[in-house]
């Protein structure tokens, strides 16, 4: 699954009005750049677990690290390789 | 007593961390010497550019030991903003620092700096306390800094005597005691705020910073509140929105909990009822009062309240004094909570006030009615100025950051209601050339100058901004059109919207739909650049 091409889809639908033609960078800031605050993160998070079924810890929700597509993909790896190995049981309920 | 917890703090791996009473006056105090010493005068600012942190909470209390101001500044406001404001205020002081750097605290005019951690060579004592000035009722504690409609952030300067005021009776009326564990959910910035740090010097109740990450998380908060053993609870309702919807608050036992309050903006009678149901035990009461005055009028929640009627705002506390304006039916508040005035700014000041029968009263800009009870209703804004998640954001700041963009050549901004977000900001453009500005760009440039609740939700490219028949910028259009884009929006976080705008979809022209809102292609194509698109009668 394309991590990046599903966030960028996400973004496009709820954050631009659906306004595709507006390109999302790799590396455009998404928190400092003003595309995504508070509220906006909560609709990510809650879109990448259910998605990826993942699960995120407070500390992780760090706006300035779920800042660009890139470290968003690098998060989900991450968290999807461990998983893989059978660290995290995944309990999340969908909403 | 001395070594009760004054304040718990979490580390980053969860671990709590706890500071006593008698080590926060002794940081508190050494630090007051060492500010004092370095030629800190009595009113002198001290900027704190802090996450909410202990460390944050010991420089609160040592620059009042010092007799100083604290003027706390959200650490993630843009750095022109923070600059900015750091100037107005003329700050002698900056703490600065978060998780990533430790805290350093730098003279603006000298750039000498003065350590944090210098060891102590006695431990503080009363002598010590004694040693340093004392501030009068009337000087100012601290300077909180709102949106200003003119592009610039306005600061209200608060006495202690306003700030007691407040405080004392909080303490009185919920009975605040040393067996409490008062959250601390509110940035510092945020007037709410004073209520859980002071409550806790002034009662000796324990004080629980809640991480900045967690405080829009429901999942976690709700975790946070029963792990943390948390007694009182005052944050704006959109936190306790998203708790009771996002967090399942329902679904779990909070028996330590025994007092909610929220202010800032409306909480939806429907929400409030389900709160009272989830959390019985407690009293639920509602907290009127801007900035300017802090809390004047106040509303306990009745037992089986149903919510089938706007939550009032309730009757004055005892310390303000409250009125009407006969004709506008404008909230007029007085009395000792009451703000000194707006930082440097004798213009905006004297307009704030008004004088009745030989008394001083601040304009509040609400409109409210009297219920045959005496309580009062929040009716609406008399101003463009609107509340997003309790924070105020005057419309006409946005416009004025769009519109100093290169390539914009005109901005409106209209807030629409919005179930779950409280309220939805849509910016309208008028740029230079089709496509001179793209979205992200015009989103990016305010991000660069607003903090984010104020970067517009969406913002929409036009030819023409509508024009009324005086060439005044017609809002009502605008509104239709935005409340037609935000129910079309598939937005994920807000699933529902409460905005029933029966009118929106014929008022707004056909060519405003939002699967068609590239640039500059909302605008009617008639070429008749004055007339409104959303006037078609």
């Amino acid at each position: 699954m394309e991590i990046k091409t599903a966030v960028r889809q996400f973004i496009a639908e709820n954050v631009l009005l659906g306004i595709h033609q507006t390109t999302i960078e790799d590396t455009t800031p998404l928190v400092s750049g003003g595309l995504i605050d508070s509220i906006g993160m909560i609709g990510l998070v809650n879109f990448l677990e259910t998605r990826f079924k993942v699960e995120f810890v407070p500390r992780e929700i760090d706006v300035h690290s779920l800042n660009t597509l890139d470290q968003i993909d690098e998060l989900i790896r991450k968290k999807l390789a461990s998983q893989g190995t059978g660290a995290a049981g995944s309990s999340q309920q969908t909403r | 007593m001395p070594y009760a917890p004054a304040i718990v703090e979490q580390d980053r791996v969860g671990e709590d961390r706890v500071t006593s009473f008698r080590e926060l006056f002794e940081q508190a105090a050494s630090l007051a010497v060492r500010f004092v010493e370095h030629g800190i005068q009595k009113q002198d600012r001290i900027a704190l550019v802090l996450p909410k942190t202990t460390d944050a909470i010991v420089s609160i209390f040592a620059s009042l030991l010092a007799g100083a101001v604290y003027v706390p500044i959200h650490p993630r406001w843009p750095r022109e903003r923070i600059e900015t404001t750091l100037a107005d205020c003329a700050a002698r002081l900056v703490i600065e620092g978060d998780e990533n750097s430790p805290l350093r605290i730098t003279d603006r005019k000298t750039r000498a700096s003065i350590p944090w951690t210098a060891a102590l060579a006695n431990p503080a004592d009363t002598a010590v306390a004694n040693s340093l000035p004392r501030a009068d009722a009337g000087d100012p504690a601290l300077i909180l800094f709102t949106s200003g409609s003119t592009g610039r952030p306005k600061g209200v300067v608060l006495s202690h005597r306003a700030v007691s005021a407040f405080v004392k009776w909080s303490a009185r009326e919920f009975q605040i005691s040393s067996r409490d564990r008062i959250a601390c959910p509110s940035p510092l910035s945020f007037d709410l705020s004073t209520f859980d740090i002071f409550n806790m010097a002034l009662c000796g109740a324990a004080c629980v910073l809640v991480p900045g990450h967690s405080v829009w998380m429901p999942r976690f908060l709700v975790q946070f509140v029963r792990k943390a053993r948390i007694t009182c609870w005052y944050s704006v309702p959109s936190i306790l929105a998203g708790m009771l919807e996002e967090g399942r608050m329902a679904q779990d036992d909070y028996l330590g909990l025994r007092v909610i309050l929220f202010a800032g903006e409306v909480f939806r009678a429907q929400d409030v009822a389900r709160l009272q149901a989830a959390v019985p035990q407690a009293v639920c009461a509602n907290l009127y009062g801007p900035t300017e005055t802090n809390v004047v009028t106040w509303y306990r929640v009745p037992q089986g309240f149903d919510g089938s009627q706007p939550l009032p705002i309730g009757q004055p506390c005892p310390y303000a004094t409250v009125t009407t304006d006969a004709t506008s039916g404008e909230l007029l508040a007085g009395g000792d909570s009451l703000m000194s005035g707006y930082w440097n700014r004798p213009e905006d000041t004297q307009r704030a006030f008004v004088n009745v029968e030989g008394k001083r009263y601040y304009r509040t800009g609400d409109r409210v009615s009297r219920a045959p009870d005496g309580n009062y209703l929040f009716l609406g804004r008399l101003d463009r100025q609107v509340k997003r998640r309790g924070f105020r954001i005057e419309l006409g700041e946005i416009e004025t950051v769009l519109a100093g963009r290169e390539d914009i050549l005109e901005a409106a901004a209209v807030a629409v209601d919005d179930a779950k977000m409280g309220a939805v900001i849509v910016a309208f453009v008028r740029t230079r050339s089709a496509g001179a500005v793209s979205l992200i760009e015009a989103k990016a440039h305010c991000a660069r100058t607003l903090p984010l609740y104020m970067v517009p939700d969406h913002i929409v490219f036009l030819d023409a901004i509508p024009k009324g028949s005086r060439g005044k910028i017609d809002y009502i259009a605008l509104s239709r059109i935005a409340e037609t884009l935000d129910q079309a929006m598939p937005n994920q976080s807000s699933p529902k919207h409460a905005a029933t705008n029966h009118a929106a979809n014929d008022a707004a022209p056909n060519n405003v739909a939002p699967n068609n809102a590239a640039p500059n292609n909302v605008a009617p194509d008639n070429g008749d650049q004055d007339r409104s698109p959303a006037v078609h009668r």
